[in-house]
């Protein structure tokens, strides 16, 4: 059948049925084309045009200016991005931050999506990660986990978050679906008391009142109770979604593994979760954003990441007038992070609607 | 013919002049050429994907044709947004999933239209609404939701609700083809009875039988086309067409 | 032994005790450390600490408050101002996700670009980052003599000033409920089914209860003014400062931008998912009947997209009641704020906490509770919900 297209209408025609079809679109593309204009070019003015790049003239070439100071970034973004770490190994902490960025990067790749190549990745990556931060081998000199900071701690307690957060969070789920009502109703009392509070309550209380109920020995380094805290967090949301990927499962799959004689921990691992895991993965990917955006509340309890020495670096001296500057900087920083992830959290969304079944 | 629209002529309820119909470079619809007159009823028939229901969804305006002209009740369909206002108003439609709206009651989704559209006060709308929902044999379900209804209810409720606008003429579309078999026939005896009342129908339908009762052309579409057009009579035992025998037997020795 | 381990039931048995007496001694064990932990301290544990003083000020109240108050009132003072900075940023979000909402669903691709730009920007930036930037803007404004000034109110270093009537606090709530009972009652009464007349029956009652409560107000306002002043108190600099209205502190509004501009990229995609579930065959529906586009939007359109986005909202909300706490990084004194002082000053630590938590749970609760009775006074009646 070779027909003809429908005659295309004109540009100008086609321009009319877009934007102009009736007094109200014309007055919204107006007003929304008014708004672009001004916001872009406001936007355009500040970052770029009106800016001041050139830090050897120091703040005062900024306050002559009407735009944006970078010089501000240029003259402190190690403070921004290393925070205390000792200026000659902050190489290191460089490094670290990506090697994080790979070991994401790579368990973004469907080939690795098995339990035990994405247990290897992250438990290497955090290793790789770990003794080039702290040091003390292979040559490193040692520095303390009170010396890190910036992006590299930001990074860090996110990693250290999922690490702990993910399994326990599968642990979670299965108590919850336990058939033995004590241990579903206990499991289901904890996930929803840690759900029902803030985040930096629970931060909080890990981080200044947890040493009380502890004794001595058990108390470890208060970044590691705030890592904690933050992995129980993150373990009561996605126990939920993990729950909810396991009843997506077709009760059929546990009934037809039962009779074939598995074990508890065969049907789990190898019929349940797998396709479990697969159900509640766009929710997931979720989860992991909200957790990164959610890490940046650890500065209430004293940590020096990536806002704290934000503030640090334009709370002092020349610099004072230069928040907007810095706060862009971080947020940009978060945002390429954020974005990226949760477009890929949709791509995948979609790819697997249209996709199987 | 280009005369139609000057001087209209009051038998006349629908013309469709070479009509095309375009999705993206999908050519949908192919020179139709229709004319309804008042009280006449047509069924359409064809295979999935013949252009059927896009047909009938340009007559009210929920498709946009690309070329040609479609003249209901005396008024052009153009891009005038009053004409399609007018025409609406006085064409109603039954669909193939009822779409009745699920956040009001029966009586509600009765009462809108005339109320919102035709300015009727509420006393009135619901006397009419209830006179309607009794022509379709459920007034005792007038307080129920959408949703407490079988199927067969829901579309009967669709047709009073289509009906309470006091149309000129209704579009059927698939009306019966989500129905459990069961039902079907509840469907059925109502839109005989409306037949019977003198409406002007378009029907797009499976149903045989309803054709050969009811219909007064009985017209088959196939890639788009109006392949044939013809009293149910003729159309059933005396084909000349080979698409259509071939349809026919498809569909009626199973 | 062996055999009973080998027997089902009992197993289970011993499982669950052992589950649940782990977890209760892990408890008890650090209630007990925290116990011997204070008392070396020289505190002692119990809720008796709630009747003693605090010897410190808030920063923030809508009570009076001062350092001879006991802690309960202080509580008491953290969670009403919790509340208030919570509902200020869900109407405020509520107001931004609708408006960005509705662009991103609109047939208008301008309108739809800029929907899409706000909510990817602001959505992928940490709350707690734009609270401080919004912090930081405003106390980096110009300080009062330079302020920004339109219609009575004025930006400045110091915070947001706007007019207020002259009129007791106690007045200014009571005329704010009766507003509130004039537009809900007379919904209440088009909607009940607890009357026997028919709804349309109802509007001279519905046009009473308005005019009543409406004139309630304005009875409570003229009783409650402040003698010898004017009806209306607008800022207005004598010498250094500002003078007169209310001066909103530069945390607070810093916040309520904050949660307004994050949550609203949060329920434009909640309201957008809500319009995007409406079916087709229903707006086709409506279509075919001859209703006209802002008919088909109020009749059919909002009313089932309101339904299909009430339980995430519902959800986005105990969220950004939660959301509140970040006061305690700009120094707003908020619920958890006022807990982490008194743990500070008091060293009340575990009851605190306990306090803290309860607060939340019954904040969180009592929202779910009234979502849940909304939902269900609405949701679609039936089974074939798509039908």
């Amino acid at each position: 059948m070779t027909d003809l297209a429908p005659p295309a209408p004109g540009m100008l025609e086609d321009l009319r049925r877009r934007f102009f079809a009736s007094p109200l679109q014309a007055l919204v593309s107006l007003l929304s084309l008014g708004l672009i204009a001004l916001v872009g070019w406001k936007l355009l003015n500040w970052a770029l045009l009106s800016a001041v790049f050139d830090a050897s003239q120091g703040a005062e070439a900024c306050h002559r200016a009407a735009g944006a100071c970078w010089s501000v970034i240029a003259a402190r973004w190690r403070i921004i991005l290393f925070g205390l770490y000792p200026y000659e190994e902050q190489w290191r902490s460089a490094l670290a931050c990506v090697a994080v960025v790979a070991m994401t990067v790579l368990s973004c790749i469907p080939a690795f999506w098995t339990g035990r190549r994405i247990a290897a990745i992250w438990l290497a990556g955090t290793t790789v990660f770990y003794v080039l931060m702290k040091g003390g081998v292979l040559g490193l000199s040692h520095v303390g986990e009170e010396s890190w900071g910036g992006l590299a701690l930001t990074l860090f307690i996110f990693v250290a978050t999922c690490l702990i957060g993910f399994p326990l969070s599968i642990v979670l789920a299965l108590l919850r679906r336990s058939e033995l009502p004590w241990i579903s109703r206990t499991t289901g009392l904890i996930i929803d008391a840690v759900r029902s509070l803030p985040l930096i309550s629970i931060l909080f209380t890990f981080a200044i009142v947890l040493p009380f109920a502890l004794p001595h020995w058990l108390q470890g380094d208060k970044l590691y109770r705030v890592i904690v805290g933050s992995a129980l967090f993150f373990a009561a949301y996605q126990a939920e979604i993990v729950r909810g990927g396991m009843q997506g499962v077709a009760h059929g799959q546990g009934e037809a593994a039962m009779a074939l004689g598995l074990s508890y921990w065969q049907r789990v691992s190898r019929i349940l979760l797998p396709q479990a895991m697969r159900n509640a993965l766009p929710a997931t990917i979720n989860q992991f954003v909200i957790s990164f955006k959610e890490t940046s509340l650890v500065v209430i309890v004293g940590f020096f990441e990536i806002i704290a020495s934000g503030n640090a670096a334009y709370g002092t001296g020349e610099w004072r007038f230069a928040y907007a500057e810095v706060y862009t900087f971080i947020a940009f920083i978060y945002f390429v992070f954020v974005f990226s992830l949760s477009r890929y959290g949709a791509f995948l969304e979609r790819r697997m609607s249209v996709g199987e079944r | 013919m280009a005369t139609l629209a000057q001087s209209p002529n009051p038998d006349i309820a629908l013309r469709i002049e070479g009509m095309n119909k375009y999705f993206g470079n999908f050519h949908a619809l192919r020179n139709i050429e229709l004319t309804v007159t008042r009280g006449e009823k047509i069924v359409v028939c064809g295979p999935s994907g013949s252009g059927k229901s896009t047909m009938i969804r340009c007559i009210n305006r929920l498709e946009e044709h690309n070329s040609g002209r479609i003249v209901v009740l005396g008024t052009e369909l153009n891009d005038d947004v009053g004409n399609i206002d007018e025409i609406r108003r006085e064409v109603g439609m039954v669909f193939q999933h009822f779409n009745l709206f699920p956040h009001m009651s029966v009586l509600e989704n009765c009462v809108l239209a005339p109320m919102l559209v035709r300015k009727l006060p509420r006393p009135q709308a619901e006397e009419m609404a209830l006179r309607f929902l009794e022509k379709v044999r459920i007034p005792e379900q007038a307080s129920k939701y959408p949703g407490q209804l079988s199927g067969g209810q829901q579309q009967r409720v669709a047709i009073a609700r289509a009906l309470c606008m006091q149309p000129q003429m209704m579009l059927f579309d698939e009306p019966t083809s989500a129905l459990d078999p069961e039902m079907i026939s509840e469907v059925l005896d109502v839109m005989v009875t409306l037949a019977a009342d003198g409406m002007t129908m378009i029907c797009v339908t499976h149903e045989m039988g309803f054709a050969r009762r009811v219909a007064d052309r009985v017209i088959f579409m196939d890639r788009g086309e109006i392949i044939e057009e013809a009293p149910p009579e003729t159309f059933f035992t005396a084909s000349r067409n080979e698409r259509t025998r071939q349809f026919l037997s498809q569909i009626l020795n199973h | 032994m062996g055999s009973l381990l080998r027997n089902q039931k009992a197993r289970n048995a011993l499982l669950q005790a052992v589950f649940v007496g782990a977890l209760g001694s892990l408890v008890i064990a650090g209630a007990l450390i925290a116990r011997q932990n204070m008392a070396a301290q020289g505190i002692t544990s119990g809720f008796d600490f709630l009747f003693k003083p605090t010897g410190w000020e808030v920063t923030f109240s809508l009570l009076p408050a001062k350092p001879t108050d006991p802690y309960w009132w202080y509580f008491l003072i953290g969670i009403i101002n919790t509340l208030f900075l919570g509902a200020f940023g869900l109407v405020t979000a509520t107001l931004v996700g609708t408006v960005v909402g509705l662009a991103r669903t609109s047939s208008n691709d301008l309108a739809r670009l800029l929907g899409r730009s706000y909510v990817d920007v602001f959505r992928n930036i940490p709350l707690i980052l734009q609270v401080f930037f919004w912090n930081a803007l405003i106390t980096n404004l110009p300080p009062p003599r330079e302020a920004h000034e339109a219609w009575g109110f004025a930006l400045t270093s110091r915070g947001l000033y706007v007019p207020i009537l002259n009129v007791h606090g106690l007045a200014f709530a009571g005329a704010t409920l009766a507003l509130l009972a004039a537009i809900v009652l007379p919904i209440w009464l088009g909607r009940t089914t607890r009357l026997d007349s028919r709804p349309e029956q109802r509007r001279p009652a519905q046009l009473g209860t308005a005019v009543l409560a409406l004139a309630g107000a304005v009875l409570i306002l003229f009783l409650g003014r402040l003698p010898d002043t004017s009806l209306m108190s607008v800022p207005a600099l004598r010498g250094l400062n500002l003078q007169g209205g209310l001066r909103v502190p530069p945390e607070f509004t810093a916040l309520v931008v904050a949660i307004a501009v994050y949550g609203g990229s949060y329920i434009a995609e909640i309201v957008r998912g809500g319009f995007k579930a409406v079916g087709k065959g229903q707006v086709e529906a409506a279509n075919s009947l001859g209703l006209t586009p802002w008919q088909v939007f109020s009749c059919v359109r909002l009313p089932l997209a309101l339904r299909a986005m009430l339980p995430i909202l519902a959800n986005q909300y105990v969220w950004l009641m939660k959301a509140t706490t970040l006061g305690i990084a700009v120094g707003f004194a908020d619920f958890f704020m006022i807990v982490a002082l008194t743990i500070n000053h008091s060293g009340q630590t575990l009851e605190a906490i306990g306090i803290l938590m309860a607060g939340f749970l019954i904040i969180n609760l009592s929202l779910a509770a009234l979502f849940n009775r909304i939902n269900k006074a609405i949701a679609l009646k039936g089974s074939q919900l798509r039908g």
